[in-house]
């Protein structure tokens, strides 16, 4: 009886999981199905004949790699430079004392909620004036605006989990202030910079309003922009380049989601969801 | 010349006056316990003298120098924390090593040195483990470590043994005392726990509402307690306090109180006729004969003596000390007498200073305003005998 | 050297005895040092968010001509005519419409999915990890593979509904009112309810088990002490979810804009993507900078309350 019961719960709740599941299942599927399956009736659930042909099309005959070379240096350095400073600003943030910290921990948290098509139009102005327009650089900077609030958010919640003691302690024992940072407190935040910096990288990969405004040369878009123009400008759509696409789009998210899952939930404990 | 002086120290956080204009002269080589209760502003000026606050006026000197601008690792200290405070990724030997691996000593060295201190705390099998493998005791005697490998000029203790169980607790009292004996160090230790100020120190510092209440070695401060606070904070069970009136007759002087009259004295010249309160600990009041009356209560047998809570008819509770056999029901009518000369006047407030005239070996005291007792000469030069004797 | 010496000792003596509340000087240069990490913080912060933010204000009040950036100040007018036509009002209706709407079905859903994650459930960790998926993946991925179920001739959609003999015809779901709206509103939900249901998973395993036994020794049903124990629990973090979520929902573009583009006929018109429109399609910006500064006043009052919320929470 006990058994019946575990048995009709765990059917019902893998049946929940699985409908959730199901848009990314059939992506997956769709992308391996020789053109001729996809408009079968009815449509087969796993394919009959499986093909690789649309991935093959997309890297040889597409600016896929392009794009996907642009994001992986888009997302890699907005990471670095937003952690980076957000890194410090956090160390700042919690560990001194100087006028207008508390106002400043105050803006961060504004500007992280921060609606992105408000700062859109000066930025947008802003660069085309300084003539960044167009080009991946200018998207870095972009980013900039929401991902160093999220990053500094994070990180200073990071950092107000290291005991005080620790870095008193390193200064008793002869260390100076910078001293006792690199010592003692950046290895103790190491998770919490990961988790920041695959946080970063995920939010930047992810990113498209900016990226639609701030650029239109095939040189320098994004994946996000480069796969949604592939759909808006050919004349009759692949549907199985474009899963292939987006699969291939979210590969990244796939290995960190392999490996590095235990940050990501670290990162949502620490990004203010507590209570 | 002095190891530890604070003059006139006042810390503030916002508006809440943390240490009141501190003056605090610590002998070279004395062990010096900081007590009082939490808040009381003790850890603030461990805090202070490690360079970890920053005093807002007033000025602090360690030997011949004045810290106050000097960083942490500048003042020739070590301190051991109530956390431990270890560097969770660091092993143990990297941990003991750090503070000279800051200081510029070479690796053969710090190698050498870290295997002395690691002997000297029975820590060699362990140098290769993460602190988080250690026990809590472990962790305890690595911090200790830590902080005497270096072998500085003051050793600062910010409450070591409150996260240890009370028999290890018992265990590094007696290890501390003869750590300090054999190293002749100045340490200051802060502490929450009477008993663990009282067995350890030369002198005790106790404080409260951030400011200094007296300044004296235990048995001083247990016998001739400056003022009320020190008396009640200071022995177990605690000395009853009855508040009552001083009346002056001639210079005998009468204390008067609901249920309790007897003359006091001899009083210092502070003492004046009005509102008072009278102190008694329990091992100065016997149970059996006597001129005043009282109810037993309760009686707390401990094995090897009993402690009796009786009241007085005028709802007063007095507590004393009774020899193991002798015992009382609650509600049983019994005489009580209190021993005169150990009986102390205390003036009104909840900091009352004390009123009787000090015992004949003390330095004089009664024209000071301020409730502080100098350690007698030979006090401070015990820890020095003691090491050149052994 | 030890006369300097000594006269340094002398002033600083002098100083700490006299002076109060300067500070030491080891304090000060901590300070200076906290100043200079934060430095860069701040000049980032105020050149790509102050300085923008600023100049979004200043342009609402000029009327620009987006490809030539000339402009004409135009004081209030911007929010005079804003306030007065309907594009405005049937835009943030279309708004409250869509964030009410995604908002509930995310919580409902989040929190009922994170109750059933919360059992032992088999293979538990690799269920957690596809309900997290659609919250990582690009809204680009998410839309791509969304617009291929709702596809009218060959979408799996369709032929689901009409198999189970829901519809008997296929049906538009971009197309046509109120069918979008409906759409972009379970889209929404599916792609952000991951969030909920970890925070709420999160609180769960916070919960003592004692309430439990206490509420069943006390003859509490599984219902009963959903809502006498479980619910009471997940208040606090209930309250900031949905602060938190309103506020991503109510400034949602890349969902709403790449799965409608507002359509049909402005009926899924959000303000945000009523700002790009104005800016990037109509061109002019002075009014889209009006738009979005309206839209930030709106939210403020929600950010304010996430805000004191959050710092409260850290002060105790």
């Amino acid at each position: 009886m006990a058994f019946v019961k575990k048995l009709a719960f765990n059917l019902f709740a893998w049946g929940i999981v699985l409908a959730v599941a199901f848009p990314l299942f059939w992506m997956l599927v769709t992308s391996v199905k020789p053109a001729f399956e996809l408009f079968r009736r009815p449509p087969t659930m796993l394919p009959e004949t499986w093909t690789f042909e649309h991935y093959l099309h997309l890297i040889e005959r597409t600016n896929f790699l392009t794009y996907f070379r642009n994001s992986v240096i888009l997302s890699t350095t907005t990471t670095f430079v937003v952690v980076a400073i957000g890194t410090l600003g956090a160390y700042s943030l919690v560990r001194f004392r100087f006028r207008g910290r508390e106002s400043l921990a105050f803006m961060v948290l504004f500007t992280y909620l921060l609606p992105s098509v408000v700062l859109i139009i000066p930025l947008y102005l802003l660069l085309v004036q300084i003539g960044l327009a167009n080009n991946i650089f200018s998207l870095v900077i972009a980013y900039t605006t929401f991902a160093l609030p999220y990053a500094l958010w994070l990180l200073r919640s990071f950092m107000a989990g290291i005991p005080e003691d620790l870095e008193s302690a390193a200064l008793v024992d002869g260390a100076s202030r910078m001293g006792a940072f690199v010592d003692v407190i950046l290895p103790q935040l190491l998770p919490g910079i990961i988790s920041t910096a695959l946080f970063t990288f995920i939010l930047s990969w992810n990113e498209y309003l900016y990226a639609l405004v701030l650029v239109n040369s095939d040189d320098a878009r994004p994946l996000t922009t480069g796969v949604m123009n592939m759909l808006v400008s050919s004349f009759n759509i692949e549907w199985s380049l474009l899963m292939a696409a987006s699969v291939m789009m979210s590969v990244p998210l796939i290995i960190i989601f392999a490996f590095l899952q235990s940050y990501l939930t670290r990162g949502f404990g620490a990004g203010g969801v507590k209570g | 010349m002095a190891a530890v002086v604070f003059s006139n120290v006042r810390k503030e956080f916002g508006s809440f006056t943390a240490v009141h204009g501190l003056d605090l002269n610590i002998e070279e080589g004395e062990f010096v316990s900081l007590l009082g209760p939490s808040g009381c502003g003790k850890t603030t000026t461990l805090r202070m003298l490690a360079g970890l606050e920053f005093p807002n006026s007033g000025e602090i000197r360690i030997g011949d120098r004045i810290v106050n601008d000097l960083a942490p690792g500048q003042r020739d200290i070590a301190m051991v924390f109530q956390s431990y405070a270890l560097y969770p990724h660091m092993s143990v030997a990297q941990n003991i090593a750090y503070p000279l691996k800051k200081r510029g000593v070479p690796a053969a060295e710090r190698e050498k040195s870290v295997a002395a201190t690691a002997s000297l705390l029975q820590l060699t099998e362990l140098l290769d483990r993460k602190p988080r493998q250690l026990s809590g005791g472990q962790q305890q005697r690595v911090a200790l470590g830590r902080a005497l490998v270096r072998d500085p000029k003051v050793f600062l203790l910010d409450e070591p043994l409150s996260n240890l169980d009370a028999k290890l607790r018992g265990y590094m009292r007696v290890e501390l005392v003869e750590l300090h004996r054999r190293l002749g160090r100045t340490m200051v230790y802060v502490t929450h726990d009477q008993l663990e100020a009282m067995t350890m120190s030369d002198r005790i510092a106790v404080m409260d509402g951030g400011k200094l209440q007296q300044f004296a070695p235990p048995t001083d401060v247990y016998a001739e307690p400056a003022n009320r606070f020190v008396a009640s904070f200071i022995g177990t069970p605690a000395m009853t306090m009855i508040d009552g009136e001083l009346t002056e007759d001639a210079g005998a002087w009468t204390f008067n109180a609901e249920g309790l009259s007897m003359t006091v004295g001899p009083l210092s010249g502070q003492a004046k006729s009005g509102p008072a309160c009278l102190g008694v600990r329990p091992e100065n009041v016997s149970v059996g004969e006597g001129p005043i009356g009282a109810v037993v209560q309760v009686v707390e047998k401990t094995g090897h003596e009993n402690i009796v809570f009786m009241q007085l008819p005028g709802g007063h509770r007095l507590t004393a000390r009774a020899p193991a056999m002798q015992s009382w029901q609650p509600g049983e009518q019994v005489k009580v007498v209190l021993d005169a000369s150990h009986v102390h006047i205390f003036g009104s407030g909840p900091r009352g200073d004390r009123w009787n005239r000090p015992a004949q070996s003390a330095a004089p005291s009664s024209a000071k305003a301020t409730p502080q007792i100098i350690a007698s000469k030979n006090t401070k030069a015990d820890p020095k005998a003691e090491k050149a004797a052994s | 050297m030890t006369a300097s010496r000594n006269a340094q000792e002398a002033v600083s003596h002098r100083r700490h005895l006299m002076a109060r509340n300067t500070g030491t000087l080891l304090e000060r240069r901590y300070a200076m040092l906290g100043v200079m990490l934060i430095a860069p913080t701040v000049v980032v912060f105020c050149a790509v968010i102050v300085y923008p933010l600023l100049s979004a204000i200043y342009l609402s009040f000029f009327s620009i001509f987006t490809p030539t950036l000339q402009g004409d100040f135009v004081g209030l007018n911007n929010y005079a005519e804003l306030l007065s036509t309907g594009t405005f009002w049937s835009s943030l209706g279309t708004t409250l419409i869509w964030t009410v709407g995604t908002l509930s079905l995310q919580i409902l859903f989040g929190v009922g999915m994170a109750l059933v994650l919360h059992q032992n459930m088999w293979f538990r960790s690799l269920a957690r990890s596809l309900i997290l998926f659609p919250y990582f993946i690009s809204t680009v991925v998410a839309v791509l593979v969304w617009k291929w179920l709702f596809n009218d001739l060959y979408g799996i959609m369709n032929h689901f509904l009409i198999s189970l003999g829901i519809i008997s015809f296929p049906m538009d779901y971009l197309g046509t009112m109120p069918n979008a709206m409906i759409s972009v509103i379970l889209v929404g939900a599916w792609k952000y309810f991951p969030f909920v249901v970890i925070a709420v998973l999160a609180r769960l395993q916070t919960i003592p088990d004692q309430l439990y036994e206490a509420a069943k020794i006390d003859g509490a049903g599984p219902i009963a002490r959903f809502f006498d124990v479980t619910l009471p629990q997940l208040r606090d973090v209930l309250v900031v979810i949905i602060l938190l979520r309103a506020i991503w929902d109510f400034k949602e573009f890349d969902l709403i804009f790449l799965l409608t583009g507002g359509g049909p006929l402005n009926d899924t018109q959000t303000l945000p993507l009523l700002v790009y429109q104005e800016a990037f399609a109509l061109n002019d910006m002075g009014n889209a900078s009006a738009y979005a500064v309206m839209m930030m006043l709106i939210m403020l009052v929600f950010m304010l309350v996430y805000i004191r919320r959050t710092r409260s929470e850290e002060e105790t």
